[in-house]
C-alpha cells in the first residue's frame, strides 16, 4: 500500500525533477495508459472492443467544438467530451451489445470509421478533413498543467479500473465473461453489466480524447481517429497483462517509453525492433510482463520455502 | 639561456592559442524534426547532411562548425512537438529547421512558442498554421501556403496562354483527394475564382468555369478514379487537374486512358512523383505543378551542383523537392548567420530578412510577408512537364528546360 | 465453421430483391455496376483467404493485407529484374508466399494457438509491424509500379466504354471460391479441414492431424492473397502500407457473410463494390462512400443478431 502511494506521489511531483521533453514523452504515456485502462475493462466482461479510437475521437471533437462554438471552459468541455461519448456508447450499446467476439470487435471499429467519415464530411461544422483549432492551448500550453491533467484522467481511470476489480461488480463481470450461459440462470442481468461498463469505459475514452485535443488546440479527423489510438493501448495492455490494473500501467509505462527511446537510438528501423520485441513478448510472456513477473516472484518464493524445508 | 625563455614563451603563446580556438569551437547546433519513415522526410535529412558537411568542409560559419541533430516526427503530432521539447532542452538546440506534414506542426507551434527560437520551417502548408503563428516574429516560412500555390499557377498560365495562343484554359476541372491536402486546395481555388468574379486577384480573366470532385487517394486504400475522370470527361473541360498523392499517379493516367479521356491539359499535382512514372509511356505529355525536377541541372549550376552531390553522397537520386529543400534550409539560415555575422536574435532576424539566396529550386529565395506572418520565402512553384520520361520545365520562362507540348497526346497506341 | 442458412420461401426473397435492386441500379447508374463488381470482387478475393484462417484455425490475422503488400513487392522485383509478367509471376508468387506462410507459421503462430485470441492478435500486430517497416527500409515509402500496356485496356458495348483488365478480378474471385469449395467439401484433406473448423477437438479424437490442417490452411491462405498481389501490381501502386487497408475490409466482409461463409463474402463484396461506386457517382456526396462499407456492415451484424444469430 505504502508502495503504490510513494508511486503516485513520484508521478504527481515528476514535473518538478523532470526537463519539459521526459514530461512530453509521459503525458503521452498517461493517455495511453488510460485509453489502455478502458479497453481493458471492457475485455473483463468479455466483450473485445475495437473502439477506443471511435470514442476518442468523438470526445476530442466535442470538448474542442463546444469550446469553439459556444466558449466553453477548457477544463469543461473535456467533462463534455466524456458525456458526450458516454450518451452515444448508451444509444448505441442498445443495438449493439448482443454481439459478441469479432462481431462485438468490427462492429465497434465500424462505428469508428462511420464517426471518421462524419467528422471529415461536415464541412462547416467539423472543418472537414483539415478540422479546427483553437485560438491557444489549454493552460497557454503549460507543460506542468497539461501533465497534471493527463495525470488526474490516468488516475481516474486507474481508480475505476480498481473498483471494478474489487467490488462486486468484478465477480459480474468475471462471471459473464466465462461462462454466459451460467452467469444468466445466476440471476446476473447481463445486459445491464455489459451496458454499463460500455458507457463507463466510452466516457473515460472521451474524457481523454477531450484532454488530447485541448492539449495540442486542434482537431481533426486523421489526428482525432487515428488507428494509433486504437491498436498501442491494446497492445500495452497484452503486453503488460490483460483483466489487471496493474498490467495495462505496467505495458503503458514499458512499451511508451521504449518506443520513444527506440526511435532516438535508431533513426532508422526503429520500428521493426519495437514488432520484433512485441512478437517476442507473445511468444515468451503469454501472460504479458505481469504474469511474467507473478512467476518469477512464485519461484523465488517456492525457492526459499524449499531451502527452508531443506534445512 | 635565452633559447629556453624563448622556447617557454612560445609554448604559452601557443597554448594559449589553442586554448582560446578550443573554447571558440563550440558547434552551432540545428535541431531538425522531419519524418523519417518517409521518404520526403528521410531526402530531406540527408539532404540536410549534404548541406552540413559541405558548410563545414569549407571552415564553417563564423569559425565554428555547424552540428545537426535529427529527431523523427514519425507523423505523429505528440511525437512532433516530443522532439521540439528533446532539441530545446536535452539538445540545447540553437535552431529550428525541418517539417513536413501540417498536422504535425499545429501540435508544434505552441511548444515552438514556448522556446522562441529562430526557426526556418520547410513543411507545413496549411493556412491554419499560418494563422496559429499570428506574432511570431521569429518563425521563416520557406514552402508556398496552399492558398499561394493557385495564385502563383495563375500567373504562370496566363504567360503561357500569351506565349502559346493555340493554349484554353476557360473551363478547368480538379479532382481533388478528399483529405487535408486535396480538399485545401479545392477550398484555396473556390476563394480565388469568388475573388476572379468581383475582378480581383490572380485569376480574373483566365478561368471562366470550374468544377470540383473529390476522391479517395490510393495512399489511404482508395485509388479507384473512375467516377471521377468520367464526370470530368462528361463535362468535357480544357485542363484537367488532379491534386493527389503520388500513389495516385499511375493509376489515375491508367484508368483516363481505360475511358478515353484525354483533356487538352492533363495536369498532375501531387507532392512528389513515383519512381517508374518516367518508365511508363502513358506520362508523355503529362503537366506537373511542382517546385523542382532534376532537368534544372540545364539550366541551373546551383541545382546541377546539389543533384551530383547528392547522389554521389547517398547513392540515389532526389526524388522529391524535400531535397533540394531541405538544403537550402539550411544554406539559408548559415547564409543569415554569416550576414548577420553573430547569432544574437534581433540583428540575426533583420539579417535573414535581407538573404537573397540562389536555391538548387531554380530560383532566389526572398523573404517577404504573408497573410499572417511576416517571413515567408517560396512562394509560387513551376509548371512542368513529362516528357521522354523526364520532367522539363515549361515555366517560369527564365528556366524553361523544354517546350510546351500542346495538346496533351492521344491514347491511341499507348 | 458454422454455417448460416435460410430455409424455405426465404431462400428466394434475398436473392430476387438483390436481382431487382441490381437491374434498377444498372439502368440507372451502369458504370457503378461495372466498377463495383470489378473492385467488389478484388476485396472478396482477398478476404475469402482470411475467412479461411479466421474460420479453421480460429486467427484474427492482423498481417493479412501486409502479406499483399509482400506479394506485390516480390512480383515487382521479379518483374524488373527478369522483365516477367505479373501475371506470369503469380506462379512464382503464390508458391513463395505459401512457403513464406508456413515459415511464419512454424517459427511464430504455431507456438501461441493454445494462448487466449487476444495473443495472437497482438502476434499478427507485430508481424504486420516488421513487414511493413522492413518493406519500408529497403524500398522506402516511395510508391513502385509495373506498367503493361493490357492493365488499362478497354471494351466499348453499345455507347459504353469501360475496363476490362479488373474483370481478372472476379474470374480470380470465383475460380478461387468454386476450388475452395470443391477442396473443402470433395477432398479428403478439405473434409478434414473443414471438420477442425468445426470442431477442433472432436477432430483430434477422431485421430485428424490438427496441427498440420492449421499449418496447411494458414499457408495456404497465404498463398492466395500471393494471387491477388499478382493480379493487383498492374492497377495499383505499391507502398509500404498499401495492402493494409484491405485487412480491414476483409474483417468487413468475412464478418457480414458470417463465419464459414465462402460464398456469402462472394455476395458481400460485389453487394460492398457496388454500393461504393454506387456513392462516388453521386456528384458531390462521393466523399460519403466509406459509410456504405460501414454501415452496411454495421446493418446487417445488427439485424441478423436480432434473428438469433451470435447472441
Amino acid at each position: 500500500m505504502l508502495i503504490i502511494l510513494a508511486v503516485v506521489a513520484l508521478g504527481f511531483l515528476f514535473p518538478l525533477y523532470a526537463g519539459p521533453y521526459p514530461l512530453h514523452v509521459m503525458t503521452t504515456v498517461l493517455t495511453y495508459m488510460a485509453l489502455g485502462l478502458s479497453w481493458d475493462m471492457m475485455l473483463r466482461t468479455g466483450q473485445l472492443s475495437f473502439g477506443t479510437a471511435g470514442f476518442f475521437g468523438l470526445g476530442s471533437y466535442a470538448a474542442l467544438l463546444t469550446t469553439l462554438y459556444l466558449g466553453l471552459n477548457p477544463l469543461a468541455s473535456i467533462f463534455v467530451g466524456g458525456v458526450f461519448a458516454a450518451i452515444v456508447a448508451f444509444a448505441l450499446g442498445y443495438a449493439i451489445l448482443r454481439l459478441r467476439e469479432i462481431y462485438f470487435a468490427i462492429t465497434t471499429l465500424a462505428l469508428a470509421g462511420v464517426f471518421t467519415v462524419v467528422a471529415r464530411n461536415l464541412h462547416d461544422f467539423t472543418g472537414g478533413p483539415e478540422g479546427k483549432i483553437l485560438p491557444s492551448a489549454i493552460f497557454n500550453g503549460d507543460p506542468t498543467k497539461v501533465y497534471w491533467l493527463t495525470f488526474s484522467v490516468a488516475l481516474g481511470s486507474i481508480l475505476v479500473s480498481e473498483l471494478f476489480q474489487r467490488t462486486r461488480i468484478r465477480f459480474a463481470i468475471t462471471a459473464i465473461r466465462n461462462d454466459e450461459i451460467t452467469a444468466k440462470s445466476s440471476g446476473i442481468d447481463i445486459f445491464k453489466y455489459l451496458l454499463f461498463v460500455f458507457v463507463i469505459t466510452s466516457a473515460i475514452q472521451g474524457v481523454v480524447g477531450g484532454a488530447y485535443a485541448q492539449q495540442y488546440g486542434f482537431v481533426s479527423p486523421e489526428s482525432a481517429f487515428s488507428t494509433n489510438f486504437l491498436l498501442l493501448p491494446i497492445a500495452m495492455c497484452l503486453a503488460g497483462g490483460i483483466y489487471s490494473t496493474l498490467g495495462p500501467v505496467i505495458g503503458s509505462v514499458i512499451l511508451g517509453v521504449l518506443s520513444e527511446y527506440l526511435k532516438l537510438r535508431f533513426p532508422y528501423g526503429h520500428l521493426i525492433i519495437y514488432g520484433v520485441i512485441i512478437v517476442a513478448i507473445v511468444l515468451f510472456m503469454p501472460h504479458g510482463i505481469l504474469g511474467m513477473l507473478k512467476k518469477i516472484a512464485q519461484k523465488t518464493r517456492t525457492e526459499v520455502g524449499g531451502n527452508e524445508n531443506e534445512k | 639561456m635565452l633559447g629556453v625563455k624563448k622556447f617557454l614563451a612560445i609554448t604559452l603563446v601557443l597554448a594559449l592559442v589553442v586554448l582560446g580556438v578550443a573554447a571558440k569551437v563550440k558547434p552551432i547546433k540545428l535541431g531538425a524534426v522531419l519524418p523519417l519513415g518517409d521518404i520526403t522526410g528521410r531526402q530531406a535529412a540527408n539532404a540536410m547532411k549534404l548541406a552540413v558537411k559541405e558548410i563545414n568542409a569549407a571552415g564553417g560559419v563564423l569559425g565554428r562548425p555547424l552540428e545537426l541533430i535529427i529527431v523523427d516526427d514519425e507523423m505523429n503530432p505528440s511525437k512532433g512537438a516530443a522532439a521540439i521539447d528533446k532539441l530545446a532542452t536535452i539538445d540545447k538546440v540553437d535552431f529550428f529547421i525541418g517539417g513536413m506534414s501540417s498536422g504535425v506542426h499545429l501540435a508544434q507551434i505552441p511548444i515552438l512558442k514556448k522556446y522562441q527560437k529562430i526557426t526556418v520551417w520547410i513543411g507545413a502548408a496549411s493556412h491554419l498554421c499560418e494563422k496559429a503563428l499570428a506574432g511570431a516574429d521569429w518563425y521563416f516560412h520557406l514552402h508556398p501556403w496552399d492558398y499561394q500555390q493557385g495564385a502563383g499557377y495563375a500567373i504562370g498560365w496566363k504567360q503561357i496562354l500569351e506565349k502559346y495562343p493555340q493554349v484554353k484554359f476557360d473551363r478547368v476541372f480538379l479532382a481533388y483527394e478528399e483529405g487535408a491536402f486535396g480538399t485545401a486546395s479545392y477550398k484555396a481555388y473556390l476563394a480565388m475564382l469568388e475573388q476572379a468574379k468581383q475582378g480581383e486577384g490572380p485569376y480574373v480573366g483566365l478561368v471562366k468555369e470550374f468544377k470540383g470532385e473529390s476522391f479517395k487517394s490510393a495512399a489511404f486504400g482508395g485509388g479507384d478514379y473512375r467516377a471521377v475522370l468520367r464526370l470530368a470527361k462528361e463535362w468535357n473541360p480544357d485542363a484537367f487537374i488532379w491534386a493527389g498523392y503520388d500513389a495516385d499517379a499511375l493509376p489515375m493516367m491508367a484508368q483516363a486512358k481505360e475511358i478515353g479521356f484525354a483533356p487538352p491539359i492533363f495536369i498532375g499535382a501531387p507532392p512528389g512523383w513515383p519512381a517508374d512514372f518516367g518508365k511508363s509511356p502513358l506520362s508523355e505529355g503529362v503537366v506537373l505543378y511542382g517546385m523542382w525536377a532534376p532537368s534544372l541541372n540545364k539550366v541551373s549550376p546551383v541545382a546541377e551542383h546539389f543533384y551530383n552531390a547528392y547522389v554521389k553522397e547517398f547513392g540515389e537520386e532526389p526524388a522529391t523537392y524535400f531535397a533540394p529543400l531541405g538544403y537550402t534550409n539550411v544554406y539559408f539560415l548559415v547564409e543569415g548567420i554569416k550576414k548577420a555575422g553573430t547569432l544574437e536574435k534581433e540583428a540575426l532576424i533583420k539579417a535573414l530578412e535581407q538573404v537573397e539566396y540562389e536555391s538548387p529550386l531554380g530560383e532566389t529565395l526572398k523573404i517577404a510577408p504573408s497573410a499572417v506572418i511576416k517571413h515567408q520565402g517560396f512562394t509560387t512553384q513551376k509548371i512542368l512537364q513529362w516528357q521522354n520520361g523526364k520532367q522539363e520545365v515549361i515555366w517560369p520562362f527564365e528556366v524553361q528546360t523544354a517546350e510546351f507540348i500542346y495538346p496533351f497526346p492521344k491514347w491511341e497506341g499507348r | 465453421m458454422a454455417e448460416t442458412k435460410t430455409h424455405g420461401r426465404h431462400q428466394f426473397t434475398l436473392p430476387l430483391l438483390a436481382i431487382v435492386a441490381l437491374i434498377l441500379i444498372f439502368i440507372f447508374k451502369p458504370y457503378a455496376v461495372i466498377y463495383g463488381v470489378q473492385r467488389g470482387s478484388l476485396y472478396a478475393l482477398i478476404a475469402m483467404p482470411l475467412a479461411l484462417t479466421l474460420g479453421i484455425v480460429g486467427i484474427l490475422n492482423l498481417a493479412h493485407g501486409d502479406f499483399l503488400t509482400l506479394g506485390a513487392y516480390i512480383a515487382y522485383w521479379i518483374f524488373n529484374s527478369t522483365g516477367l509478367d505479373p501475371l506470369l509471376s503469380i506462379f512464382a508468387v503464390a508458391p513463395l508466399l505459401f512457403v513464406v506462410g508456413a515459415g511464419l507459421y512454424k517459427i511464430t503462430v504455431s507456438k501461441v494457438l493454445r494462448a487466449p485470441l487476444l495473443n495472437q492478435l497482438l502476434l499478427t500486430f507485430g508481424i504486420a509491424m516488421i513487414l511493413e517497416e522492413v518493406i519500408n527500409l529497403i524500398w522506402t515509402s516511395r510508391p513502385r509500379n509495373v506498367y503493361v500496356n493490357y492493365a488499362s485496356a478497354s471494351a466499348s458495348i453499345g455507347g459504353f466504354r469501360f475496363g476490362t483488365y479488373e474483370f481478372s478480378y472476379l474470374l480470380a474471385a470465383v475460380g478461387v471460391l468454386v476450388l475452395l469449395r470443391l477442396f473443402l467439401k470433395h477432398t479428403r484433406l478439405g473434409k478434414a479441414a473443414f471438420a477442425v473448423g468445426q470442431n477442433p477437438k472432436g477432430a483430434k479424437i477422431v485421430g485428424i492431424n490438427v496441427e498440420m490442417i492449421y499449418l496447411l490452411i494458414f499457408s495456404i491462405s497465404v498463398g492466395i492473397v500471393g494471387i491477388a498481389a499478382g493480379l493487383t501490381l498492374p492497377r495499383m501502386s505499391i507502398f509500404p502500407l498499401f495492402g493494409s487497408p484491405f485487412t480491414l475490409k476483409s474483417f468487413c466482409l468475412a464478418a457480414m457473410a458470417g463465419l464459414g461463409n465462402l460464398t456469402g463474402i462472394l455476395w458481400s463484396g460485389l453487394a460492398l463494390g457496388i454500393g461504393e461506386a454506387l456513392v462516388q457517382s453521386i456528384e458531390g456526396y462521393s466523399g460519403w462512400s466509406d459509410i456504405v462499407f460501414f454501415g452496411v456492415l454495421i446493418a446487417v451484424i445488427t439485424i441478423r443478431s436480432y434473428r438469433g444469430s451470435y447472441v
